[in-house]
Parts: C-alpha cells; structure tokens; sequence
C-alpha cells in the first residue's frame, strides 16, 4: 500500500486524562511516538506508565482526550485491543506473549493463521515462514532449537525475540515493549536490547517502559519521564548524559521537584 | 362485642381444621426401593408401592440406594430423623448392622418393615409391633430358577456351566448360590465368574467379557445369572458368539424388555420372577395396617415362580405397563 | 536405546500402542483359544466405539483446560430422544437429528455458564449430569425402552450393522471421527484456538482468539458427540434403559489420561486415546479369558494403568532426561 502522505508520528496522544472512580490516574497527558522512533518511557512504580499504555493498546478508553494513530483521528469508544492491533499496534509481554507448551509455528501463527477456505492451516507454508523469520530475522542458530520445538525450550530473552520478530512480520508499525528485561540474564538483555534495534533498523516505531535506565539509555531516542499521572518531561537523548537523567529521576521519586518544569 | 365475636369464631375456626387435620393425619412412610430409579430390578418395585400409597393417602418418600450397603444404613439414618410413622427397609447391609437401628426406631415409636431381601432375627423379635417380610427366598428362587434350566435344556451330568454374577458381595449373591447348587446337584460341572464393579455399573462392558468366556470354553452348554441387566445381555452375548437360541441354556432374573424378547425368541429358558410390584405394594400396606389396626408383621413370599417362552406371552401387557 | 526412546516420544500415542501390543501379545500367549480368533475382536468392536466417541470429545475438552463430566447424562437423554421419536412416530432419521441437537444443546448451556458466567466447568457439568439424568428419568417415566423394530431401519444397518456379516460398522464410525478430529485438532484453526486456551488462556485473548467462543462451541461440541455415542449404543442394544451411560464416566476419562492428554492442558493426544480405550475396553475380557480369577482384575487394571501413565511421562518430552538427572542426583548425594 504506497502511502501518498506518510505519516509525521506512529501515535500521539492529546490532552489524555484518565479516572478511576474518583482516583486520577493521568492528567492532561500529551505524549506522542515518531514513525521511526523509540521512546524510553520512564517513571517510578504506580506513576502510571501502564494505564497510559494501556489506552494506547485499546484495552480501556480515557475518561477524556484524542488518540491519533498514523495522524489520523481513532474514535476512542470504540478502539479495542483488536482495532489496535488492526491499526498496526501491538504489545509484546515478559510472559503473556506465547503458549509454553506450543511449537514455535504455531505461536508465530496464532491469532493471524494462514488457512484454507474451510479453516484448516497451511502448515507447511506457516513452517516454511516461521523458518526463514527465525533464522534471518531473530538468528537462532544450533542449539538444536527449530520451529517445532516448544517455546519452553527457549530462554526468556529468546522468547523475547520469537514475540518481537512476530510483531515485526507482521508489520506492526509501532511495538510496544512492557518491561522487557525484568529477570533476565545480562547475555539476554543483550538479546533484546539488539531485537530493538532491529525495530529501528526495520523503520518501525517502538515505546520501551522500563526501570532499568542504562538500558533504555543505550536504546532510545527520546526518553519521556511520567510522574503521579502526568508528563513531567521529554528529553532527547543527545540533550542529556546517563548520569543527568538517573539524577533528574531520582530527584523525582524522593519528591524534592514540583511538575512546574520540564 | 365485634371484636369478642370474630376472635371467637377464628379461634372456632382453627380449631375444627385441626381436628380434622388430627383425625385424617396423613401417614408418612419413608421406603428403601433398591437400585436407581427405573432400572430393572427397582422399577415394578417402586410402582408398586405408589399404587399402594395412592389408595389410602401415605405420603410416600422413596429412598435408592444403588444397592449400596453402607448408603442403605445411612438412608436409614435420615428417615429416623425424620420420624416417620414407618420405614421399609431391605436386608442387605446384615442384621448386626441394622439391629442397634430399628431397636432405636422402634423405641421412637416408628413401624418398621422389610422386603427383598430378609432379616430373619429383626424379623423375629418385632414381628408383633409389625415387622414382616415382602419378598422371595432369593436362594430359592436361583434353585428353582436352576432346575428350570436344567429341565429346559435337558442338561446331564458333566455339562459345562457357568454362573456369572455379583460373588463379591454376599448379600447380592445369594440367590445365584441357588442356581449354583441346583446345577451342580444335577451333576453339572459348574464354574464361577465374578461381575466386577464396572460391569456392574455399565452392564454392556460385561458383553467381551462373556464372549471371552465362551471362545475360551467351547463347550459351555449353561449360562446362569441372577443379576437382571446381565440377564437382558445374555442374547447378546450368544448372538456375538455365533450361537443359535438353545445352543446355550440361559438362566436368570427380573422381566426387563429385553429379557422378555430374549425369552420370546428362546434365548433364555428361565427368568426368576419375584414379583417386584407386590415387594413394593405390601411392605406400604403392611405399615398402614399396623398403623390403624395393629396388625401385626406379615411374612409373603412373593417368589413364586418363573417366566418361560411357556407363559411369557401372558405377561407381556403387564410388564409394559411397568407391574411385572 | 535413548534414540529409541526419543523416537517413541516424538510420535504421538505410540507408547500407549505398545502398551496395547505388548498386552494383546500376552493375551494371546496365555489365551490362544480365544484370541487367535475373530469373535472376541469383534465383541470390542461392537462395546468400545461409544465409550471411544466420548473420549475424543473429552480429549478436546480437557486439552483445553476444562473438563466435563455430564457426557454421560446426554449419553442417556439422546438415547432417550431417539427411543421416544421412534416409538412414536415410528420415523428413525429425525430421532437421530433430535437425539443430537439434544447432546448440542446440553453442550451449549454447560458453554454458556462456564464461558460467559465463569463458573468452573467441574462444578457447572457436575450439575449438569444430575440434571440431565433427572430429565431423563422424569420424561422415561422411569421405563425402559425396547426397539426391536428399529433393526429393521436403515438407521441401524448405518450406525451398527454388520459388515461382512461379523464386522461392527460402529467402528468404522469410531475410528472416523478419531481421523477427523485429529485433524481438527492437530491442522485447523479450532484446534489451535484450544490448545492455546488450554496453554495459557490469556495469552490467547491478546493474541486475539475468541476464547468465549471457542469455549462455548467446546462444549457445544462435545454435547453433540456424546449424543451421538449415546446414539450408537442404543443403536447396538436396541433398548433403552435410563441408567445407561452412568458407568462409563471412569472407564473415559482413564482411556483419555493412559493416552497421553496431560491434566494441564494445552497438549491432546487423540492417537494415544484411541489405544488408550482400547486397553481399558479389552483389559478385563482379555483377564478373563486367561483364566486368572476375576478378583484380579481390578488389581490388573490398576498396573496396566500406571504403567501406561509412568511410560507416558517417562518418555515424554523431558521425562527421560528428568529422570536420569534425578537419578543422578541422588546417587551423588548418597556417596
């Protein structure tokens, strides 16, 4: 589909709030995601990073505010998980992104499979994919691993590139990575630290939440620091060093800054 | 004044209904019928005794058990608690066990009596508070049931029998010991196989099983059983082997559909008959009569007989009505 | 020898068939007069195919993490749905269409109350069986049913006549349906849906399944092949008796575990409840027939069972490694 008028941003979001009751979870965020970016989304436990990612993905709208994918306007009553995901969106868990005990095709494959009219799969042609996405896209190689062994064979940062390389295929534009790299070995950190760039390389969008900061440091391009529900900064990488921005965030989880400044 | 008048005739009132309700009190009879409901050898039972019920007012609460023993006695247990004006029960959990228990119900005032299966001692001592016994001597009624197969098929000494039924369970076993002895009195050389509790419960699975035996004893001449739905899967069996109606005497109990057909074609020779429907019917009029005239326990053998492809054709009706 | 065991591992259901081979070879050894011949082998052909009907089905339902234990109330009312329309309107065909939109409709309400109400499938098809066996009963009026006249409808020759004089069609039907799901469970997209909601059922949804769907026409499914089981035996047996079925709830649901189909879920092994219930459908004829006292059997049984069941997860996926470390372990923690 050649596209005429290529989008400026992957997402953007304006002027979002969101309450619970009468608990305020965001307020007045304005956030928004270059088509081939990656944004390290940062902020302590309960700022809420993931409320807003979830009313980017669909799964429950904001009380008040715009969602514009690829710039154009989504009717937020009616944009689910599903719509996002048709949208070009998509999520990719620590643990919620494959069936364990499912071979590697079909976990590539679920939810999108290839099939003949009467629903049953193309399994050859799904193998055949799945094959030539495993060993060019994510590089598995020995390790007697292939697309019919069961995911529980693979290690966490693996399953971390088998979801990633899924979502790519399939042309999401924009990845949403949830704390990634929570309980994984420093080799696969590595891992997924080179899928990301990968996303880039492939001039995809991608959001990265995570705690750990040296390694959103090294990833993105961009970090948006979010604070009690609201967006307290967004700063270029080539703007600040490592060392400034652990202290900017440290400042803020002992409290000792206002949201008057950015 | 008015206001004296109206509480005079709602107390006038009230007090008319209760008498009537004291007078016509409706008996309360709580009843063991067996296995589940409508199956073979619990069903002419059960309609008997609504029958029973229904011609002089007993509310009449039905208890199965499955044949269970330990279920029966704890069956038991509720209807004491219920205080009933009479419980039926059946024998198959043993005289020890029941003893302690109707010594209790007896005491409480409750008639209690029995049917199907017999508990000689009980029996004896409540006899004139109203115990009696509404059912066959079951180990008479396997004998009986034997000799018919012996006389049907012409047996002789040293043919080969097989009696197929429930011997782990001597209270359920009693009745094929008749057939047992009958067959081997006549000199047949008889052997035992055990219903397992599978069979038992999905009758059908019994049928490789027999086949089994067969291909594995080709000169099987008898096949007795007192265990109804191993009855009704006899023809089955035969069929399956490629046996032809009076290759293999067939013997047992109970008038299923299928047993009736079976009997009709020739398959089976003799099927005890113990008449279910008065084991349910007497038992019920049995408590009525002690209730309200003191009558005291009755002692009916209701095994009296077998059905054969002789008299079969007369008891049909009967049977699909659900009475025999 | 590790080799051979992997290959017995990967394929499916093949150590519960050489459990099966292994069995019949003693069979046939220690009771040659009856298994050198056809007769006994056409007996299980004509007992095991609605008990094999019922395990595919269950297969199904527990790959997907559910169980269901009214199968065999609904093998009961379709018997009754298709006795009833025979004897009354003397017409075969719609018996059988009623008896399973019966067994489809049972399904659908356990789907419903278990997808939509989340009640758990053990407590909603608990109930299900003693409801469904009340209707049952209370629209039987408690009588058993004979219809010797249907041997005369085409229906029965369909279901359950004889091939070749001796051969039970039922199974053929049987062994069909086992081809067919396998099929659908191994190669169409409802059987993926089901094993992944049986894997982990949220990572389903956010891969965008339908898991209530799915879940609803699971058991729907079910209902409808367990009617049909109930159909072929009261087929076979031309009668119907209310009880029928009662005592097949065990006998399945050990066909399906000795098979190979894990508890957990997310993984069914159709091939491995076909032998399965063969084994368990053969096992006391086959007991009998060598002569050993019928109070061995459930002893028998019991062995069979746990053999097939260690054999499963031993050479399973990482059953023989698991257990050779283990052994490891423990022989170095001894010196």
């Amino acid at each position: 589909m050649a596209e005429s008028n290529p989008a400026r941003t992957a997402l953007r979001v304006v002027d979002v709030d969101k309450y619970f009751g009468s608990v305020c979870a965001l307020k007045k965020v304005n956030f928004e995601v270059g088509r081939n970016e990656i944004v390290g989304l940062l902020g302590d436990n309960g700022a809420g990073k993931s409320t807003l990612v979830k009313i980017l993905t669909g799964v429950f709208p904001p009380t008040s505010g715009e969602i514009y994918i690829a710039d154009k306007k989504v009717d937020t009553s009616s944009y689910t998980v599903k719509s996002a995901h048709a949208l070009g969106i998509e999520t990719v868990y620590q643990d919620k992104s494959l069936g364990e005990k499912q071979s590697l095709w079909r976990n590539f494959f679920i939810g999108r499979e290839l099939t003949y009219p009467l629903g049953f799969l193309k399994v050859r042609e799904q193998k055949r994919i799945a094959n030539e996405i495993m060993v060019n896209t994510i590089g598995f190689r020995g390790r007697g691993i292939s697309v019919e062994s069961r995911a529980s064979k693979l290690s966490g940062g693996e399953r971390q590139g088998v979801a990633i390389g899924r979502a790519m295929h399939f042309e999401k534009d924009l990845i949403i990575l949830d704390e990634p790299t929570v309980a994984l070995s420093l080799k696969e950190v590595r891992r997924v630290l080179e899928f990301v760039h990968k996303i880039k390389e492939g001039g995809k969008a991608c959001i990265y939440i995570s705690h750990n900061i040296v390694d959103v440091y090294e990833i993105a391009d961009r970090f948006v620091v979010i604070d009690r529900g609201e967006i307290v900064a967004g700063i270029d990488r080539g703007k600040i060093s490592l060392k400034e921005l652990d202290e900017f965030l440290l400042e803020y989880s002992h409290g000792l800054r206002d949201r008057a400044g950015s | 004044m008015r206001k004296v008048m109206r509480l005079a005739i709602a107390i006038g009132l009230l007090a008319a209904s209760f008498g009537t309700w004291a007078a016509d009190k409706e008996i309360v009879i709580y009843m063991q019928m067996g296995g589940t409901q409508g199956d073979a050898s619990t069903l002419a039972r059960t309609n008997g005794a609504r029958a029973a019920a229904a011609a002089n007012g007993v509310k009449l609460i039905e208890q199965y058990s499955k044949w269970d023993q330990q279920t029966m006695i704890d069956q038991f247990k509720q209807a004491l608690a219920a205080k009933p004006d009479g419980i039926a029960i059946m024998g198959h959990p043993g005289e020890t066990a029941f003893a302690p228990l109707v010594d209790q119900a007896e005491g409480q005032g409750i008639i209690v009596t029995s049917g199907n299966n017999p508990l000689p001692g009980i029996e004896a001592k409540y006899q004139t508070k109203g115990f009696g016994y509404a059912g066959a001597d079951l180990y008479a009624g396997g004998y009986l049931t034997g000799e018919a197969m012996v006389k049907a098929g012409g047996l002789k000494a040293g043919d080969e029998a097989l009696v197929y039924d429930i011997w782990h369970q001597e209270g359920r076993s009693r009745s094929s010991q008749g057939v047992y002895d009958a067959l081997a009195k006549a000199g047949l050389k008889v052997d035992k196989l055990d219903v397992s509790a599978q069979v038992d419960s999905e009758t059908s699975l019994g049928i490789p099983i027999l086949t089994a035996y067969l291909q594995a004893h080709p000169k099987l001449r008898a096949i007795g059983t007192q265990h109804g739905n191993v009855t009704a899967i006899l023809p089955k069996v035969l069929q399956a082997a490629g046996k032809k109606p009076g290759d293999v005497i067939c013997g047992g109990i109970d008038l299923s559909p299928a047993t009736v057909s079976a009997i009709e074609q020739g398959w089976i020779s003799a099927s005890f008959d113990q008449v279910l429907y008065l084991q349910g019917y007497v038992p019920v009029m049995q408590i009525v009569w002690t209730k309200r005239y003191l009558v005291p326990g009755l002692h009916v053998n209701t095994g009296v007989g077998t059905v054969t492809p002789q008299n079969v054709a007369s008891i049909k009706p009967l049977i699909k009505e659900g009475i025999r | 020898m590790s080799r051979l065991l992997g290959i017995l591992g990967r394929v499916e259901g093949l150590p519960v068939g050489v459990v099966l081979a292994l069995l019949y070879v003693a069979f046939m050894i220690f009771a040659p007069t009856v298994f050198t011949s056809y007769r006994i082998y056409m007996s299980f052909f004509q007992t095991v195919p609605p008990m094999l009907v019922l395990a595919i089905g269950l297969t199904f339902v527990i790959t997907a993490g559910e169980i269901d234990l009214s199968f065999p109330a609904v093998v009961a009312l379709s018997g009754f749905v298709f006795t009833w329309c025979f004897e009354t309107f003397g017409v075969a065909w719609p018996g059988v269409l009623l008896a399973l939109a019966a067994g489809a409709l049972v399904g659908w309400v356990n789907g419903f109350l278990v997808a939509m109400l989340r009640v758990p499938s053990i407590m909603v098809t608990l109930a299900a069986q003693f409801f469904w066996y009340g209707v049952t009963i209370l629209a039987a009026g408690g009588l058993q049913i004979d219809i010797a006249s249907v041997l005369s409808s085409p229906v029965h020759g369909i279901f359950v006549g004889r091939l070749f004089e001796v051969f039970p069609v039922q199974a053929l039907w049987s062994l069909g349906l086992v081809v067919l799901f396998w099929f659908i469970l191994n190669r169409h997209r409802f059987g993926q849906a089901i094993m992944f909601i049986g894997d982990n059922a949220e990572v389903a949804r956010v891969m965008g399944i339908g898991v209530e769907t799915t879940r609803i026409r699971l058991f729907t499914l079910n209902g409808a092949l367990a009617a049909f089981a109930g159909l072929i035996l009261t087929l076979e047996l031309n009668v119907f008796y209310p009880t029928q079925g009662q005592g097949m709830l065990l006998p399945v649901m050990a066909a399906v575990f000795i098979g190979g189909t894990s508890i957990a879920g997310g993984q069914g092994a159709l091939v491995g409840t076909f032998f399965g219930m063969y084994i368990i459908g053969s096992l006391e004829a086959g007991v009998v027939a060598t002569g050993i006292g019928g109070y061995w059997v459930q002893l028998v049984e019991g062995l069979v069972m746990a053999a097939s069941v260690i054999l499963n997860i031993v050479i399973g996926d990482s059953g023989l490694s698991a257990l050779s470390s283990t052994a490891r372990r423990w022989a170095v923690g001894r010196r």
